[in-house]
């Protein structure tokens, strides 16, 4: 079977990553982390999974928004199904609302990931728990690409801590409860306007409100750079 | 770059708002691809008056923000707020100029912002925008211009309906141009423009009176003469504005009015075939706009007889329906309806005072509850009553009553053939409880304040709002200052008052289980008068009764008591915007069903709302909520 020879000499690094990881490699070469958050633009992603299982599971949806200049940009939106290796009814995609026949019409991942990658370009990519979401990412994009994304990650999560934390909050809640950092509960919390939940696309701007809200929020409370953004949310790519 | 399309809940957002929704599918689509997402923390200043320059219309998606002048003396006015789906930006835009206010986020806000080329391709493509915009700058004219008809009672010629977008300048100038040479001292020109009271006068060469270089306006004497103490023999070319901005005799009065926002100049000299003909003033053109209702106006006081008035209430539905779709608020859209049942009243009255003869002493026609209020929709049940002049000797007294028995009878059948149905609580002139003297009624309130049973206030609570509708004013006047006395004295029954209106709650499930009538004709329906309006209209009534507020209506007592420092300033824009909201729902609902042919009503089914209206009214039912919290601190239960 000729893919699956591909993708075992991938594995082994037999054959040259794919041009794109290249490419995408290569923007971040000599990534700066000093200059104005301004200046950076953002792609602000979520992945939806057959389930949570690391070995097993696989990204059946990616929605992504880009914010430039510390606006969301309607005209900058990703969205895609991905079809499975193994299409069956789980419990993920009855919670995605998407039925397996729209998976089985879908593109696979040899096709999404590519078009994904050009889409981020030279954006760092935000995520809420993005940690989970590069997971799958690069797993996926090692199998069928050779190679992992260099865009470094900045996670929602992370960032909401370090601001409850830092006590910007004019009231006390409870701050080290585990439930209350779901996006749900933040976007709850701190009054953002609320979307369809469980929609890559939704989701992805669901993420981008709370990640311009904590951003703006932060720049009242001097963080201005990239490197301090960092310091709150930073996660290993 | 790839782009798989904006997101739907921008989309959403402008399919349900003005004037977006009359987009087609596929601009709309395009045009939210241009849209951007910012989110602005509380405090945070959005413009700076005559400096930013504004790139972006903003759309409010959720929170809210202030407009204010700030002067040379550092003194802040507010000017307004907006709240969510309202736009911020747009005049700036249109004119090509800077901010012209402050503008300022009072809450965390989210804005959906309209790149400005966008916005004006909008603007010069799509008929219905420039109409929306301009509708909305020059309502606070609209408004003013009826008061003003209806006070000079001005004749135009002509009964037809014209209308802004069609009428062309040149049909509506000045027949006579009024002109001074430019070698003329400034005195001669400023009596020239007292002797014709024309607020402007053009400037023609001294040697050729056909060609006209120049124009000046009162403007100009004030600012350039008075003010620097210019010497008035100083020719006028001194002073005059060169050249004259001109339009075409054949632009329609809706460019012309977009030419003065544009320019600022609010005068124009119309030019056909190369030579002016006249001027042109934003007044004039304001003026137009008023003709449609005008003309029904009109129509009223034109009838010589109280069957011809019959008719003609039919025809407000109608009108309403044209300043809806243009934009009107229903704060306006309300006083509109007042003004010409007034009118109707009025006319209805004199000429049954014609046929009866002159009453024996002089009375006063009160109009009570949403009447008194100037808050009527449609519907509009008759609620009235009459206060005469105390008699003089008990001969007067037996006059009198006989006399306004009749007198009562008579207008409230007419009243009825007009279209007033008859109200079920019998608070009408023709009950003889509510036809008395002066000195009845005000014992009526000494009664109900004094000695308050908390049943009987209940039901007398519409009496609070009375206000003359005809008749001699001066005694309506002097049972509001009784009424006010008596307030200062004994305040138990606004205690009342503020339990009843605590009684009821806020419907703010409605949304998730929906606070419904469970049974009968209006199951699963949601009633927003009673729920819904009901309660600003109490609260308002019971603090204005409080800190003597003598306005009646709503949001006249909550702008008051709001200048006033009674009533917290971000609360009040809050409750105007949720009032003016909700008022706005009803009145869509009812005019759907009078065109429908039905009777119109309060009932509106969660069903006919959108998304945008749900949330609108959801948190327009909060602020009940927080109305409460108010009365609550100001009324503390033992």
């Amino acid at each position: 079977m000729p893919s699956f020879l591909n993708s075992l000499r991938r594995i082994l690094s037999l054959t040259p990553p794919h041009p794109v990881l290249l490419k995408n490699k290569e923007q971040f070469l000599d990534f700066q982390q000093g200059a104005p958050l301004n200046d950076y633009t953002f792609v602000v992603c979520d992945t939806e999974l057959t389930g949570l299982n690391k070995r097993k599971d696989e990204i059946i949806s990616i929605g992504a928004v880009r914010i430039v200049n510390l606006q969301i940009d309607c005209n900058q939106t990703f969205h895609r199904y991905i079809r499975p290796t193994n299409i069956h009814p789980n419990q993920a995609t009855l919670i995605h609302r998407i039925t397996p026949e729209e998976l089985k019409k879908a593109d696979r991942a040899e096709q999404v990931l590519p078009e994904f990658i050009t889409f981020c370009d030279n954006s760092l990519l935000v995520g809420h728990f993005v940690g989970l979401d590069m997971y799958f990412l690069n797993k996926t994009c090692r199998q069928i690409l050779g190679g992992s994304l260099s865009n470094p990650g900045i996670d929602t999560m992370r960032l909401a801590q370090r601001y409850k934390d830092s006590g910007h909050q004019d009231h006390y809640g409870h701050h080290d409860h585990a439930a209350s950092y779901t996006l749900d509960n933040l976007t709850k919390e701190f009054g953002l306007p609320v979307f369809k939940p469980h929609d890559a696309l939704e989701d992805a701007l669901q993420t981008a409100y709370l990640f311009l809200y904590l951003l703006k929020k932060f720049k009242t409370g001097g963080i201005h750079s990239l490197k301090d953004l960092y310091r709150a949310g930073r996660i290993r790519g | 770059m790839t782009a798989d399309g904006p997101p739907d809940v921008v989309v959403d957002f402008f399919a349900n708002i003005m004037p977006f929704t009359e987009l087609d599918h596929a601009t709309l689509h395009r045009m939210a691809r241009h849209v951007k997402v910012d989110f602005f923390p509380k405090g945070t200043r959005l413009f700076h008056a005559g400096k930013t320059k504004i790139s972006h219309l903003l759309f409010i998606q959720q929170g809210g923000v202030k407009s204010f002048i700030v002067d040379d003396e550092g003194e802040v006015t507010l000017k307004d707020y907006r709240g969510e789906g309202d736009y911020i930006g747009a005049l700036g835009i249109i004119r090509g100029t800077k901010a012209s206010l402050d503008v300022e986020t009072v809450e965390d806000t989210f804005c959906f912002l309209l790149p400005q080329a966008v916005f004006l391709d909008l603007i010069n493509t799509q008929p219905g925008f420039s109409q929306y915009y301009l509708k909305s700058f020059s309502e606070k004219f609209v408004g003013t211009a009826y008061a003003e008809l209806r006070r000079h009672k001005m004749t135009r010629r002509g009964d037809e309906n014209l209308y802004l977008f069609s009428i062309q300048v040149g049909d509506i100038v000045k027949k006579t141009l009024r002109k001074t040479s430019a070698e003329s001292t400034i005195q001669q020109a400023a009596q020239e423009m007292a002797q014709h009271r024309v607020g402007s006068l053009l400037i023609h060469r001294p040697d050729l009176p056909d060609e006209i270089i120049g124009i000046i306006t009162d403007r100009d004497l004030s600012t350039k003469v008075l003010a620097p103490g210019l010497d008035y023999n100083e020719p006028v070319r001194h002073i005059m504005s060169s050249p004259v901005a001109t339009v075409l005799s054949q632009s329609t009065c809706f460019d012309v009015l977009l030419k003065m926002m544009s320019s600022s100049i609010h005068h124009l000299a119309v030019e056909r075939r190369g030579k002016i003909i006249g001027v042109i003033t934003s007044h004039d053109i304001t003026l137009i706009q008023g003709i449609s209702p005008y003309s029904l106006f009109k129509e009223i006081g034109k009838q010589q007889k109280i069957s011809g008035l019959y008719p003609l209430s039919q025809k407000i539905p109608a009108m309403i329906r044209n300043l809806i779709k243009e934009g009107a608020k229903p704060g306006n859209i309300s006083r509109m309806i007042s003004i010409l049942n007034d009118h109707i009243l009025e006319h209805l009255l004199t000429l049954l005072e014609e046929e009866m003869g002159p009453p024996p002493v002089p009375y006063c026609w009160l109009l009570m509850g949403s009447e008194g209020r100037r808050e009527q929709t449609f519907k509009t049940d008759q609620d009235n009553a009459i206060l005469y002049a105390d008699p003089k000797n008990e001969q007067q007294g037996k006059d009198a009553q006989e006399y306004f028995a009749c007198f009562a009878r008579q207008a409230i059948d007419h009243l009825v053939q007009c279209g007033y149905p008859l109200c079920p609580g019998e608070i009408m002139a023709v009950n003889p409880k509510w036809c008395q003297p002066l000195s009845v009624w005000k014992g009526y309130f000494a009664r109900w304040v004094g000695t308050p049973d908390p049943q009987e206030i209940l039901h007398a609570t519409i009496f609070f709002d009375f206000r003359a509708g005809f008749g001699k004013s001066v005694l309506a006047d002097q049972l509001r200052q009784h009424l006010s006395k008596l307030t200062e004295r004994q305040e138990l029954y606004l205690l009342h008052l503020a339990n009843q209106c605590l009684a009821g709650r806020a419907p703010l499930s409605f949304f998730k289980n929906f606070i419904v009538e469970k049974n009968g004709e209006h199951k699963n329906k949601l009633d927003i008068k009673h729920q819904g309006i009901t309660p600003f209209v109490n609260f308002a009534r019971i603090l204005a009764l409080k800190n003597n507020v003598r306005e009646t209506n709503t949001l006249a007592r909550l702008h008051v008591l709001s200048r006033e420092n009674i009533l917290d300033e971000t609360l009040w824009a809050k409750a105007v915007n949720a009032y003016e909201m909700q008022m706005q729902l009803r009145i869509i609902h009812q005019l759907h069903q009078i065109e429908a042919g039905q009777q119109p009503d309060n009932h509106i089914t969660p069903d006919e709302l959108s998304e945008l209206d749900k949330r609108m009214l959801r948190n327009a039912f909060e602020v009940i909520d927080r109305l409460h919290g108010v009365l609550k601190t100001m009324f503390p239960t033992p």
